[in-house]
């Protein structure tokens, strides 16, 4: 069975991982996580979640002390969009091995081209328009438009440099003067082709390019992404690739890690405006209540293997591992138990992240838990403390802890078969050889 | 077919970079990443007697002294073959997969073979004449079990003192 499984899922995992477009749109993100977290937690302390939080600082800094973090939030995560379409220019154009940097700017102008521009308001004198450019263009509506905007103008711009379509300088002429000519014409080309394309939209009934993509991409992707079922094909997908030592998340992320960044986003965006949070199935979903530990959630395994296994084995691969566990790692217990190609250990670390995705869905979805507010907390937030800091509720912590809990229920029957078996191993081979460990200080000079 | 295993401290089941100066040990038997390759082993009638282990950093600062020790204790357990590896793209464990495999071809008449993936490629054009280097995928990349087939296959031709001349130019660098 595996190695049917196999045949389906090598060329599905080669493809994706070198599909050069999805490629560099989950780096583009990579590009802008860092800033997104260092939002959020500005974001996070204008909005912490105690009661009487504002009217406290309120009395020291003055009212209203909340816009001057928020100005620093907002400059983040509500201009997504443009952060986006620097991102993934910059790294479609490394994919294809295109000048990086001109591939960055050549995006955002292509991107600035198809934005409305206007604003018109009541003024006194009745309707009057102002040059402006309206914040929801670059938010996480525009997302999905940076990304086709990064990935059509670099392919341009990369095209027409490729052709030989540059102006060629003498020799002698410093390098970058030179690159900033040679990066001429396919500039001009396709600013061309974006200065058609607004055209072109303005005469469709959707009046622009945001219009236009939000309606027939990002809003029905959203509205798939945004649901159970998305959930776990993103887990159950992310774990089998495990198990044939592909790293699972790296290829299903090219796939949904823009769908899961921009829910989020809509979420942070409502927490900062007040209002009701808008969806479940959010990044922070993914990051805080699917696994714990790393994938596979092995945080519940290696608790398992320090408190409840005998073989020296596994007792010792566990202490070694919790430390890096809680925050997030488990690179020791994927190769070093190994997870990787082991029939037995696939089944819990399959079943204990859709377990942890299915419950949790049940807690947000009834309404025990309030929904999570968006905020990217750094991947390392220790359990417990990151759910409560994500929906501000001392509940979200709870079941985290109490889904850690029922993983090592699940963990438990599967690592004491193979750790039944080490004993039996450790126990055979001290019958047979009392020294089952080798010691390299017994060597005496002459081996050397 | 008796083999012997060479890892770092991550495939050792030892821990993580953090452990990378753990001095080297072993165990007979089997450790950490064996039921990895264990199934293709079985296939080709290997038994592993003995897993050596050393953390990468201490390797790095105590060449000579591992290198060494590394060599005897082969000649003492003498194995019909050592596997180095599996190196990933863990550029340490690779550095130490190619140069202890290059030391005991040179000091030992017993097959080795070490493997890693094309990301050390400085690593695979200073040692691929002395040793064989199977080519697998990076950590977390695709056709790991592939390769530790290709490490098993040639592992046997090789204690069998079969032709490896086209097999290798398949499966190695």
């Amino acid at each position: 069975m595996f190695d049917r499984l196999e045949k389906v899922l090598m060329p599905t995992a080669d493809k994706l991982g070198k599909n050069k477009t999805l490629v560099a749109i989950r780096d583009g993100f990579l590009i802008s996580t860092p800033l997104i977290i260092v939002g959020s937690l500005f974001l996070l302390i204008a909005n912490f979640p105690i009661p009487g939080w504002s009217e406290f600082w309120a009395r020291f800094f003055g009212e209203g002390w909340e816009s001057y973090l928020s100005n620093v939030a907002r400059a983040t995560f509500d201009v997504i969009s443009l952060l986006t379409v620097i991102g993934v220019g910059y790294s479609y154009a490394r994919e294809i091995e295109a000048d990086k940097i001109q591939g960055a700017i050549v995006a955002i102008v292509s991107f600035i081209i198809l934005m409305p521009t206007s604003i018109t308001y009541e003024g006194a004198g009745g309707i009057e328009s102002l040059t402006a450019i309206n914040f929801s263009f670059i938010g996480t509506n525009g997302i999905f438009l940076a990304m086709v905007v990064s990935i059509l103008s670099v392919s341009i711009f990369s095209w027409a440099y490729k052709k030989g379509w540059t102006i060629k300088m003498p020799k002698g002429v410093p390098p970058a003067v030179a690159d900033s000519f040679a990066a001429l014409i396919p500039s001009a080309m396709v600013m061309f082709v974006f200065f058609l394309l607004r055209i072109v939209f303005e005469l469709t009934p959707y009046e622009s390019a945001h219009n236009f993509i939000y309606t027939v991409l990002q809003a029905p992707l959203m509205g798939a992404g945004n649901s159970l079922g998305a959930q776990i094909i993103y887990v159950v997908s992310s774990s089998v690739f495990w198990f044939f030592g592909i790293n699972g998340p790296a290829v299903t992320n090219t796939v949904f890690s823009p769908i899961f960044r921009t829910l989020s986003i809509e979420n942070l965006q409502a927490f900062e405006a007040g209002s009701p949070l808008p969806h479940i199935y959010t990044g922070q979903f993914v990051d805080l209540f699917q696994t714990f530990g790393g994938g596979g959630s092995t945080l519940s395994l290696v608790i398992i293997m320090m408190l409840f296994c005998k073989s020296k084995r596994i007792t010792q691969l566990g202490k070694l591992s919790i430390v890096p566990g809680i925050f997030g790692i488990n690179e020791p217990i994927i190769f070093g138990l190994p997870i990787v190609l082991n029939p037995i250990m696939i089944i819990p670390f399959i079943g204990v992240p859709f377990m942890n995705t299915v419950l949790s869905a049940i807690a947000f979805e009834t309404g025990f838990l309030p929904y999570t507010n968006g905020v990217a907390l750094p991947w390392t937030t220790p359990l417990g403390f990151s759910g409560y800091l994500s929906t501000g509720s001392l509940k979200a912590s709870l079941v985290q802890v109490v889904l850690v809990i029922l993983g090592c229920i699940v963990y438990y029957p599967f690592i004491k078969m193979l750790d039944k078996t080490y004993l039996k191993d450790e126990q055979y081979q001290s019958e047979e050889d009392e020294l089952e460990d080798i010691s390299f200080d017994n060597l005496s000079m002459k081996d050397l | 077919m008796k083999v012997l295993m060479i890892f770092d401290q991550i495939q050792a089941g030892m821990g993580g970079k953090e452990k990378a100066d753990i001095p080297l040990g072993g165990k007979k038997g089997e450790i950490g990443s064996v039921p990895m390759i264990k199934p293709h082993l079985n296939d080709v009638d290997g038994k592993i007697i003995a897993c050596l282990y050393c953390g990468d950093e201490y390797f790095e600062k105590n060449q000579d002294e591992v290198s060494k020790k590394m060599v005897s204790m082969v000649k003492k357990l003498n194995p019909d073959v050592v596997i180095c590896g599996p190196a990933y793209n863990y550029k340490g464990y690779a550095h130490m997969s190619a140069h202890l495999g290059k030391e005991l071809s040179e000091k030992t008449d017993i097959p080795v073979i070490a493997a890693m993936s094309k990301e050390n490629k400085d690593i695979i054009s200073k040692y691929k004449n002395s040793v064989n280097i199977v080519k697998m995928p990076r950590k977390g990349g695709i056709g790991l079990n592939k390769s530790l087939k290709n490490i098993c296959v040639l592992a046997q031709k090789m204690v069998n003192g079969e032709d490896i001349k086209e097999l290798k130019k398949d499966i190695c660098y």
